[in-house]
């Protein structure tokens, strides 16, 4: 039993080492002297396009935020709630309206999470300390991806919704027929 | 005329909190907008409030390329359900839909070193 627990114990903490020696990998800060020699002399037009691109994301994040926001309030939600009050079976289309608002509630945390490392990069002096300006820069980089994934969650979400009142519809006209 | 009995004045020693009431309110009062300033903040910044403020510094260029005005309509919860009413319901959706599409959000790579023209000159590709 004993080496069961002590085999067990050694097989996490491999895992637990693997797992961190790959993370440290993914976000390897090696940065070769050309190409720290590189942000060094570009430091300044780096920080140029960083702030543009901070600037740039901040405003999409509320304009196209606000949009997914209100289709999710304004017209799943008041769907939903409309069969509800007529007594009609909406399961399908709330079990999509509950997964757009967790993916919805996902990119605003990984917006947030985003932002913040890029603020974070922005004020690293990369003439400096340009690897730890890189390592930084390169997290950034990977939380965008995550908000690019998370935008394409929720608009396949919208499409899943779209999908769903069509289902809606059919078993609607079987149940009440063609004529309601 | 008899002078009237005075009375004896008492030297009546003061604590330390009757001398110092003042200061105290004082003191007590900025240190409760302190806390309360700094639970603001705290909230300001853990809530995602901070990043829809555009008119943080740095970002008031874009401030005035905010969009005021909601595009996505209202759709009732209440009233009937029939073939009409869904699909009415359906053309609102497609077309809030479509404007939630209309713009691909955070595509690209603008933080890859190439785009930075930071790139390790060994490893570029032609």
């Amino acid at each position: 039993m004993k080496k069961r627990a002590r085999f067990a114990l050694y097989a996490i903490a491999a895992v637990v080492i693997l797992s961190a020696s790959g993370l440290k990998n993914s976000y390897a800060t090696d940065l070769t002297a050309e190409q720290a020699d590189l942000v060094k002399a570009n430091c300044l037009s780096i920080k140029g396009s960083l702030n543009q691109l901070h600037a740039s994301d901040a405003l999409l994040r509320v304009n196209r935020g606000q949009i997914y926001e209100s289709m999710g309030t304004k017209l799943m939600a008041s769907f939903n709630s409309r069969l509800s009050n007529n007594s009609l079976d909406n399961k399908g289309l709330v079990a999509v309206t509950n997964s757009y608002q967790s993916a919805l509630s996902t990119f605003r945390s990984d917006f947030q999470t985003y932002e913040q490392q890029l603020s974070t990069a922005i004020k690293i002096d990369c003439t400096k300390d340009p690897s730890t300006f890189h390592a930084s820069l390169e997290l950034a980089r990977t939380n965008r991806a995550t908000v690019r994934q998370d935008i394409i969650r929720m608009n396949r979400y919208i499409d899943d919704y779209r999908s769903a009142v069509n289902d809606f519809m059919l078993n609607f006209e079987r149940v009440t027929g063609k004529n309601s | 005329m008899e002078d009237k009995p005075t009375t004896p004045v008492v030297d009546e020693q003061l604590s330390f909190w009757d001398e110092h009431r003042f200061m105290v309110l004082i003191v007590v009062t900025i240190l409760i907008s302190l806390v309360m300033v700094s639970i603001s903040i705290f909230i300001y910044k853990v809530s995602g409030s901070a990043q829809l403020d555009l008119s943080r510094p740095g970002l008031q260029s874009v401030s005035d390329k905010v969009d005021r005005t909601d595009p996505v309509t209202d759709y009732s919860p209440f009233g009937p359900v029939n073939k009409n009413t869904v699909n009415d319901f359906t053309k609102i959706y497609e077309k809030q839909a479509a404007r939630a599409k209309a713009v691909d959000a955070f595509n690209g790579d603008p933080l890859n070193p190439d785009v930075l023209e930071f790139s390790d000159p060994s490893t570029a590709t032609e």
